[in-house]
């Protein structure tokens, strides 16, 4: 078993009209033994940015503590908030610098800008960047979620459209894998606020 | 005579004193003024502003009050730059303890920590002191508010109400005549604490005092407040002009009618 799927996830961000939506399975096991289903892997770094890590449980957990640390600073040097794009390019930066000792996550920054237009970026563990205009995938289950994703994304979704669709897709994908699931949380991010609703999944 | 021991912070004078540290201190003894008020639930801190030119374009919000993290802020009397490096100091310790407990620094870590950075430079290296004093304003679940002074030597203590830079003894004595006896509109604790609304009046009122009569105004003058919200977390408020006019107007009214 390799060190990306020692833990198991999958995480999913989608974007819609002005707003984006991000999800993510709830288990943590070791290797096939579920430990947990209350893991989270879904951060809210602030009211308009969302970050998502898949991979090794313990580097999840670090880095979203080392990346709040870093925001916190930025935030009080610069008396402004941290723009998606900014955040992302940090995130970059800290994974590059273990280039050759590096975190075991797969991470997905999600967010609204300034205009209140989504942004996406998906990463590899040290820290090259894809940004997508309709989805990113992260996790165990990339296959699936890249399949379902392709298939019922379209553009221009509304909030409650993008949960519809965000949700099945997650679903689809973690319940042909087995070491994803266990129960889903997805969060709605739209200049008004965050929605944030937990999914009835299938507990195998 | 203390010419022979005055250059060098790392000589005692043969009286025992750092003549370097003393006169550091006397640096900030010329700069702005700011009051720092323990309320009953919450801190009130206010500062004189010396606007050395109308053509100045500021780069952050302001030049005297600081936030350090979530539940602390500084006010700043002194030497700016030499101010900035601290901050960034403290910014980075709370940072750094809030990233390996996953819990706010207690104030008077946080406070300690600055103080013995600039106690570093009393002793060690041939370097000369920090030119600066602080307010520090914070909040933690073990003691509640809390207020802090430091000066260059690193010494730091704690107060219930203080004033630091120009004029500090006339402002500190007016609190001490003030601070006990503040029963404003009912908002007085059991030890006669001020409310929010109280201190900030006392603050201006201790202002007005240091700044000699050099007028009162939104533009001199920055009030800052730090209370606790409904989910206990701290909020920091610059208060606009409109709400200092507000106050200043208070006051002088009171001042006013209390002649007759």
């Amino acid at each position: 078993m390799s060190i990306f799927t020692y833990n198991g996830g999958a995480i999913i961000a989608m974007s819609g009209k002005n707003c984006i939506g991000i999800a993510s399975d709830t288990r943590l096991g070791i290797q096939f033994q579920t430990v947990a289903c209350d893991f989270q892997k879904v951060f809210k770094m602030s009211s308009k940015l969302f970050l998502g890590l898949a991979g090794l449980a313990t580097d999840v957990q670090t880095l979203e503590k080392l990346l709040q640390f870093r925001m916190n600073l930025y935030e009080l040097r610069e008396e402004r908030p941290m723009s998606p794009k900014a955040f992302a390019e940090l995130l970059s930066n800290v994974l590059y610098e273990k280039r050759f000792g590096s975190y075991f996550v797969e991470p997905i920054v999600a967010g609204l800008n300034d205009d209140g237009s989504p942004f996406l970026v998906n990463m590899d563990c040290i820290g090259a960047p894809c940004l997508a205009k309709d989805y990113v995938v992260a996790g165990t289950a990339t296959a699936n979620m890249h399949g379902m994703c392709e298939t019922l994304w379209k553009e221009g979704m509304e909030s409650e459209e993008l949960f519809e669709t965000l949700s099945q897709a997650l679903l689809a994908s973690v319940d042909r894998d087995a070491i994803s699931g266990w129960g889903a949380v997805v969060h709605i991010v739209t200049k008004d606020g965050v929605m944030t609703r937990e999914l009835k999944a299938r507990q195998d | 005579m203390a010419r022979r021991y005055d250059s060098s912070t790392t000589t005692f004078s043969p009286e025992g004193r750092l003549h370097q540290v003393e006169y550091a201190i006397e640096a900030i003894n010329n700069a702005g003024t700011c009051v720092g008020i323990l309320a009953k639930d919450g801190i009130v801190m206010a500062c004189e502003k010396r606007v050395t030119s109308g053509l100045l374009a500021p780069a952050k919000t302001s030049e005297k009050t600081y936030k350090l993290c979530q539940h602390a802020t500084c006010t700043v009397a002194g030497l700016t730059a030499d101010a900035n490096i601290l901050i960034d100091q403290a910014r980075l310790r709370a940072a750094r303890y809030q990233y390996q407990y996953q819990e706010p620094i207690p104030m008077e870590q946080l406070v300690e920590h600055v103080c013995n950075y600039k106690q570093a430079y009393t002793q060690y290296g041939g370097l000369r002191p920090f030119g600066v004093a602080f307010l520090f304003a914070g909040y933690d679940v073990t003691h509640g508010f809390q207020l802090y002074q430091s000066d260059p030597s690193g010494n730091y203590s704690g107060w219930k109400a203080t004033v630091i830079g120009a004029n500090n003894q006339a402002g500190k004595s007016l609190l001490k005549s003030e601070y006990k006896d503040e029963e404003a509109e009912g908002e007085a604790d059991e030890g006669g604490i001020p409310g929010i609304a109280a201190a900030l009046k006392l603050a201006v009122k201790v202002l007005n005092k240091t700044m000699d009569g050099t007028g009162a105004s939104t533009d001199k003058m920055e009030l800052f407040v730090m209370t606790l919200d409904d989910t206990k977390q701290c909020v920091h408020k610059i208060l606009t002009d409109d709400e200092v006019k507000k106050i200043i107007k208070e006051v002088e009214d009171e001042a006013a009618s209390a002649g007759d």
